[in-house]
């Protein structure tokens, strides 16, 4: 299986779940589920081949699309990709199987949801700059539709936050790839022909921050990341897990594969502030998340600190902190995934509450052991304990931080401590609280897990532990994505 | 010329018709039989002569075009005109045969006396169809768009004047000589600003815009949409052919830090006005008719953009932006238009619930409205890509910032207008109805006015190639050959 299977598949099943007629809507899960395995494993098959045989050329497809600008379509998937692409698969069968109980017009629902994943998946096998920047926008529009139609708190207001956050960013990435385009010499959109092309510095000076800023709002960099906790918690479940799984991966590839390799000598002028900001995205957003009251802002800021690692790893631009970035990127993906999967479905479609204070009154320990036990395994993984993914990527982050400026990381230690205070706090609060209100012991238990969510829960843990215990094949995937010739002007070879 | 006499003979035959009482859908049976059989000449005749004549060109460029315009001119046919049904079919689409005859006719004219004849036969047709429901609305929009038509019409033919006596030729190609020769003389610049003048009010550019509220709002939809489609097509390859083969030393710059006055450098500020009001005034309207002419005239700024970066491949991209424009603000037009016949009217929020009420018309509308919005993967996203990246490509050479002043403010003005769009679709997809979900039948000729446009713009969105290329490499030639 290519990994074309990842596209086709989820583009392909956002029409098919159009197809069943209005009584059979609720077989549009099935088709769901069908279309993101197909993606999930031929994501997973393709990584394991490229394990085999590193040294085999890279897949690859490439044919004329707009040949009067120069534009191809042009995939490819080198290790960073396949990664990349193995994530997104597996969000996307935990997205599914957390929704499997969406009853209000299910095939509209999975329509959106498979094509914001056909765009994920598209934006991280792109070697086209127009191609990527299609793929990029197409995920835009499901984005609102998921919130607006389907979404819970203040959502019109989320959805149209989000939206605007996330156009707006584009329109900067569209001034920077078409200034790129034009300085080039206006033949080729191609990445490697753009990151060949030699910019003049005043153009590299003001075009990376344009190029880098349009990526990073939706990598939810401080100060422009307010859009990240309001859309999360209005976010339908699988959407937040989508949002703050796979698409804020989208800004920071985009940083890490286009505004970096384009523009180095403007990288080079701008990434101690980059560094900066990312340092104060992980203390603020860690303090903010201590002050929330609802369970799913608490993850939205901690998404928010969490990402900030990933924006240092990209300023950093040395080896170890690129391949910590990406680690990052899949940790979070999958930690976040979790999250946002427990908090949305498992405990709020049971509790009908995400405010910490009402979720003291129903003791889950008790009344839902099993919703309990996750919960502090995907908290213990999102502190950056050793043995889960986080631990991983925030240390090879931190390694390759120390090369470059090592007094940033006191504020990364800080930023360490409160993480694990807010954690602590709500993982307290709604599983151990520490007086039990009276009526706790006599309250019905609320309904146990199904299996659909046992299912997602037990995949998304599984492959956190996998990359905590045993990192090495990641790495290695990670370090043949680098080694591509795009990342010659940052990470040259020995 | 076969092109025309099939069209003018069926308007006259549909005039004659009136009196016979005929009903309604044979109005719009007549005249889609007169579009098909012009279409056929089109496609089937000998060309009268393959170079065509001093007065009317009938190269490669003004077939694609005179396609377009038929088209484009069938769709609109196909919208829903009004509110209430229009009282004599007879003569309106009559009139709108006319009016696409002149439209065809200006697609080629090589001479500016004989182009402002063909646009003025076009013109006095338009302003007669805004007028045609006996309502006070659409008496304003008529008298409106005559009022400041007329007036750009002035100006049209002072322009053309002024140039003819400076350059002692009307054709374009001898006004080019005549310029090349001496060095831009007072009159000559003045004569060139009133021809823009007058073109612009064509393609509703601020601060000639003050008619296009008043006509998407009141004149029956069958004409806005020919005002807005068909229309602003030609008008902007008016605008191409004038300025690129007739001034092409007149040009001037618009790039940063080495602006000259030229036509360049005011289309550019045209463009930054039109975009900045018409994005701006769009974001306040509650009526969608409304809020669609701010959006043509925001649409005019980007195309302006394009048009001031003085390059064939710019243009090109305009004149493919132009007929995707076209496209879908005519499919969203012709939603509205149904829209106002099952809820009285074209508030914002008589849409909402329409995925209930109607998924079609839902689902269209989206396409329609995201590709004006420029999202992927409808037509409206290579456009503006291709609008935006040869725009600079052809005005930043050797590193220099060119145009990007303009391409960017365009880039985000183009980014917030999604902000209304969404306002509408908000309504359509995540709104329940406020009444209950009773419908009017759609007509299916009206469907198809919806349906057909709607999958131009996801054929051309996927594979924008299909109508660029043509387009790009039939300017150059046109360019080449002048």
């Amino acid at each position: 299986m290519t990994p074309t299977w990842t596209i086709s598949s989820a583009f392909a099943g956002a029409l098919l779940v159009l197809l069943p007629p209005a009584r059979m809507a609720g077989s549009a899960r099935i088709i769901a589920l069908a279309a993101s395995l197909v993606g999930m494993i031929a994501a997973a098959l393709s990584c394991l081949a490229r394990l085999n045989h590193p040294d085999a050329p890279v897949w690859r497809f490439d044919a004329p699309w707009i040949p009067c600008m120069g534009i191809r379509f042009h995939l490819a998937a080198d290790g960073l990709s396949l990664t990349l692409l193995l994530l997104t698969g597996l969000i996307a069968v935990a997205g599914v199987l957390f929704s499997w109980n969406v009853e209000k017009r299910p095939r509209a629902f999975f329509a959106w949801f498979l094509t914001i994943i056909g765009g994920v998946y598209g934006v991280f096998l792109s070697r086209d700059a127009f191609l990527l920047f299609v793929c990029y926008e197409i995920v835009i529009l499901p984005k609102y539709m998921l919130i607006a139609i389907w979404g819970s708190t203040n959502r019109e207001y989320g959805a149209m936050k989000l939206t605007m956050y996330s156009i707006g960013a584009s329109a900067l990435i569209l001034i920077g790839l078409v200034a790129a385009y034009a300085a080039a010499g206006a033949t080729s959109f191609d990445l490697l022909h753009l990151a060949g092309a030699d910019y003049p510095a005043a153009m590299q000076a003001w075009a990376f921050p344009v190029l880098f800023l349009g990526f990073a709002v939706l990598a939810g960099m401080w100060p422009f990341h307010t859009w990240a906790p309001t859309g999360h918690v209005a976010a339908p479940t699988a959407a937040s897990m989508l949002l703050a799984g796979v698409v804020m991966k989208l800004g920071a590839f985009g940083a890490l594969c286009v505004a970096m390799p384009l523009f180095e000598q403007g990288l080079g002028l701008w990434k101690p502030l980059i560094a900066g900001l990312a340092v104060v995205g992980i203390v603020y957003g860690a303090l903010t998340a201590l002050a929330q009251k609802d369970l799913k802002f608490v993850i939205g800021y901690s998404s928010v600190s969490h990402m900030g690692f990933v924006l240092l790893g990209l300023a950093a631009a040395n080896h170890w902190g690129l391949r910590g970035a990406v680690l990052q990127m899949i940790s979070h993906g999958v930690i976040a995934g979790l999250l946002f999967g427990i908090a949305g479905r498992v405990v709020y479609e049971r509790t009908r509450t995400r405010d910490l204070a009402a979720l003291r009154g129903f003791d889950l320990w008790r009344s839902l052991p099993g919703a309990a036990v996750a919960f502090t395994l995907a908290t213990a993984a999102s502190m950056g304990l050793p043995g889960f993914s986080g631990f991983v990527a925030e240390i090879s982050v931190i390694v390759g931080l120390w090369k470059v400026y090592p007094w940033l990381t006191v504020g990364v230690a800080i930023g360490i401590i409160i993480t694990g205070a807010f954690s602590l706090r709500a993982l307290q609060k709604t599983c151990f609280p520490a007086r039990p209100p009276a009526d706790a012991a006599t309250a019905p238990p609320l309904p146990p897990l199904t299996w659909p969510e046992i299912s997602a829960i037990g995949l998304l843990l599984a492959v956190s532990l996998a990359i905590g215990i045993y990192p090495k094949p990641w790495v290695v995937l990670i370090d043949d994505g680098l080694r591509s010739p795009l990342f010659q002007s940052i990470l040259p070879l020995p | 010329m076969l092109v025309l006499a099939a069209l003018a003979m069926l308007g006259a035959a549909m005039a004659a018709d009136r009196k016979s009482g005929k009903p309604f859908s044979a109005g719009v049976g007549i005249a889609t039989f007169g579009i098909l059989l012009a279409a056929a000449a089109l496609l089937f005749a000998p060309p009268v002569a393959e170079t065509g004549t001093p007065l009317l060109a009938n190269d490669p460029l003004a077939r694609i075009f005179k396609a377009v315009v038929l088209g484009l001119g069938l769709f609109s046919v196909w919208v829903p005109p009004a509110r209430r049904e229009i009282e004599n079919p007879g003569e309106y689409y009559a009139l709108v045969l006319f009016a696409l005859t002149g439209l065809m006719l200006t697609v080629g004219s090589n001479h500016l006396l004989f182009l402002f004849v063909a646009l003025e036969l076009a013109s006095l047709s338009l302003y007669l169809l805004a007028g045609f429901p006996r309502t006070p609305r659409a008496a304003e929009a008529s008298l409106k768009y005559f009022l400041f038509g007329g007036v750009s019409a002035a100006f049209l033919l002072f322009g053309i004047s002024l140039l003819y006596g400076v350059s002692h030729s009307a054709t374009l190609s001898g006004v080019a000589q005549a310029l090349a020769a001496g060095r831009p003389s007072l009159p000559g610049m003045t004569g060139l600003a009133m021809v823009l003048a007058g073109l612009g009010f064509k393609l509703a550019a601020v601060p000639f815009h003050y008619w296009a509220p008043d006509v998407y709002q009141g004149a029956p939809a069958t004409t806005v949409a020919i005002v807005a489609a068909a229309s602003k097509a030609v008008g902007l390859l008016v605008l191409v052919r004038v300025l690129q083969i007739g001034f092409p030393l007149l040009a001037g710059c618009a790039a940063w830090g080495e602006m000259a006055a030229g036509w360049s450098l005011w289309l550019a500020v045209l463009a930054a006005a039109s975009m900045i009001a018409g994005n701006l005034l769009a974001l306040a309207q509650t009526g969608v008719r409304r809020l669609l002419a701010y959006s043509a005239i925001a649409n005019t700024g980007y195309l302006f953009v394009a048009l001031a970066a003085a390059g064939p491949k710019s243009a090109g991209a305009a004149l493919f932006y132009v007929v995707v424009y076209g496209l879908a603000t005519l499919g969203a037009l012709a939603v509205t238009a149904d829209v106002e016949r099952d809820r009285g009217d074209d508030r914002v929020c008589s849409f909402a619930g329409l995925i209930h009420r109607s998924p079609f018309q839902a689902v269209c509308l989206l396409v329609f409205l995201t590709s004006l919005a420029g999202v992927p993967p409808l037509a409206g996203f290579p456009g503006k890509f291709a609008l935006f990246s040869n725009a600079m490509a052809e005005s930043a050479t050797a590193g220099k910032p060119g145009l990007v002043w303009l391409v960017g403010l365009a880039a985000i003005l183009s980014a917030a207008s999604l902000y209304y769009y969404l306002a509408v679709l908000k309504r359509v997809f995540a709104r329940e109805s406020i009444t209950g979900g009773e419908r009017g039948t759609m007509p299916p000729v009206h469907a198809l006015a919806v349906a057909l446009p709607a999958a131009a713009l996801v054929v051309l969105g996927v594979f924008p190639a299909l109508l660029l290329e043509p387009l790009t490499r039939a300017l150059m030639d046109t360019l080449a050959g002048r």
